[in-house]
């Protein structure tokens, strides 16, 4: 029943508040502080107001783990067994993506020298292990072992 | 009612803004596409804070990356029941429609009063019983929401005034 008293001299207060704050803007110019007392009283109001239901970071784990069984999957690094050179697939895989990125004005990572070929920018890039991109090697078990085109051999 | 409602949207981001604010224009581009929309069950009102932002996935065949952005969002579910109050923006002789925020709201003549009737000859047209309540556009009053139904990318709610409290609203 408290509560209930606490609101009313809450609401009781509330428009003397707003009389007065005119007349200390005029009196002194103190605004920050009348500001500050207003934030205040009104973060006050709004937690009164607030109903905690259920639990958002629940559920914001359970949204979560969703993709965590996606990351579960992953082979960490130093487990990879699969080869460490670029297989031609990728290798073509890869330069045609990032040409397709080229061409749609991504930023280019080496010199382009004159060159407006995005095949041959990707190509230039590619030689210059600066192609920003993540081989995903799936496996038959859908476990995938991740290799940056950096590291991958040729 | 409001809720603070943890939500999950995949973003795409074109080659162009590649780089190293990335993650910034990730958030930007979740604020204006989710912002002040409906999914036909609730009003995604704004987006507090985004808590996972996922590494970018390159979708094949388009070069663009997809982000998995998880976020939470003040969302507000307009329900059966719930009170709420609305400014008049629309009336004609078989009721009138209120705005309640994103919120439609149209309240037939059946749910006003059987003593306030609408007026065609006042400019703009009333309803009005002649003495405290006068419901024209720009009037605010309190509805109470009969029903709502959820169309393509909105919600169209029926009110009622016929009860105690409500109706036009004292300023």
């Amino acid at each position: 029943m408290s509560d209930f008293g606490d609101d009313g001299d809450v609401g009781g207060e509330e428009p003397m508040y707003e009389d007065e704050e005119p007349f200390d803007e005029e009196l002194d110019p103190e605004v920050p502080q009348g500001e500050d007392g207003d934030v205040n009283r009104r973060g006050e109001e709004e937690e009164e107001n607030v109903v905690i239901s259920g639990d958002p970071s629940a559920a914001a784990n359970r949204t979560k783990s969703t993709t965590k069984t996606e990351k579960d999957m992953k082979i960490p690094n130093e487990d990879r067994a699969t080869t460490p050179y670029m297989t031609k697939y990728e290798r073509a895989r890869i330069l045609g993506t990032r040409a397709l990125q080229i061409s749609m004005n991504a930023p280019v990572l080496v010199d382009i020298e004159g060159e407006s070929d995005p095949l041959q920018i990707a190509i230039k890039e590619l030689r210059a292990k600066k192609i920003p991109l993540i081989v995903r090697r799936y496996l038959p078990d859908g476990y995938y072992e991740d290799w940056s085109v950096e590291e991958l051999l040729q | 009612m409001f809720f603070l409602m943890g939500l999950e949207r995949r973003v795409t981001l074109h080659p162009s803004y590649f780089g190293k604010n990335m993650h910034e224009l990730v958030t930007g581009k979740l604020l204006k596409d989710v912002e002040g929309t409906c999914t036909g069950n609730y009003y995604v009102i704004q987006v507090m804070d985004t808590f996972e932002i996922s590494e970018g996935r390159i979708l094949p065949g388009s070069g663009l990356a997809e982000f998995t952005v998880a976020y939470r969002a003040v969302v507000w579910r307009p329900f059966k029941g719930e009170t709420i109050d609305a400014i008049v923006v629309s009336v004609n002789q078989h009721g009138f429609f209120a705005e309640a925020g994103p919120l439609r709201v149209f309240v037939s003549t059946h749910l006003i009063p059987q003593d306030v009737n609408y007026d065609p000859n006042a400019t703009p047209p009333q309803f009005t019983n002649n003495e405290d309540t006068t419901i024209e556009i720009n009037t605010q009053v309190r509805v109470k929401i009969i029903g709502t139904r959820a169309e393509v990318g909105d919600i169209l709610a029926i009110g009622s005034i016929k009860e105690d409290y409500l109706g036009t609203l004292q300023s």
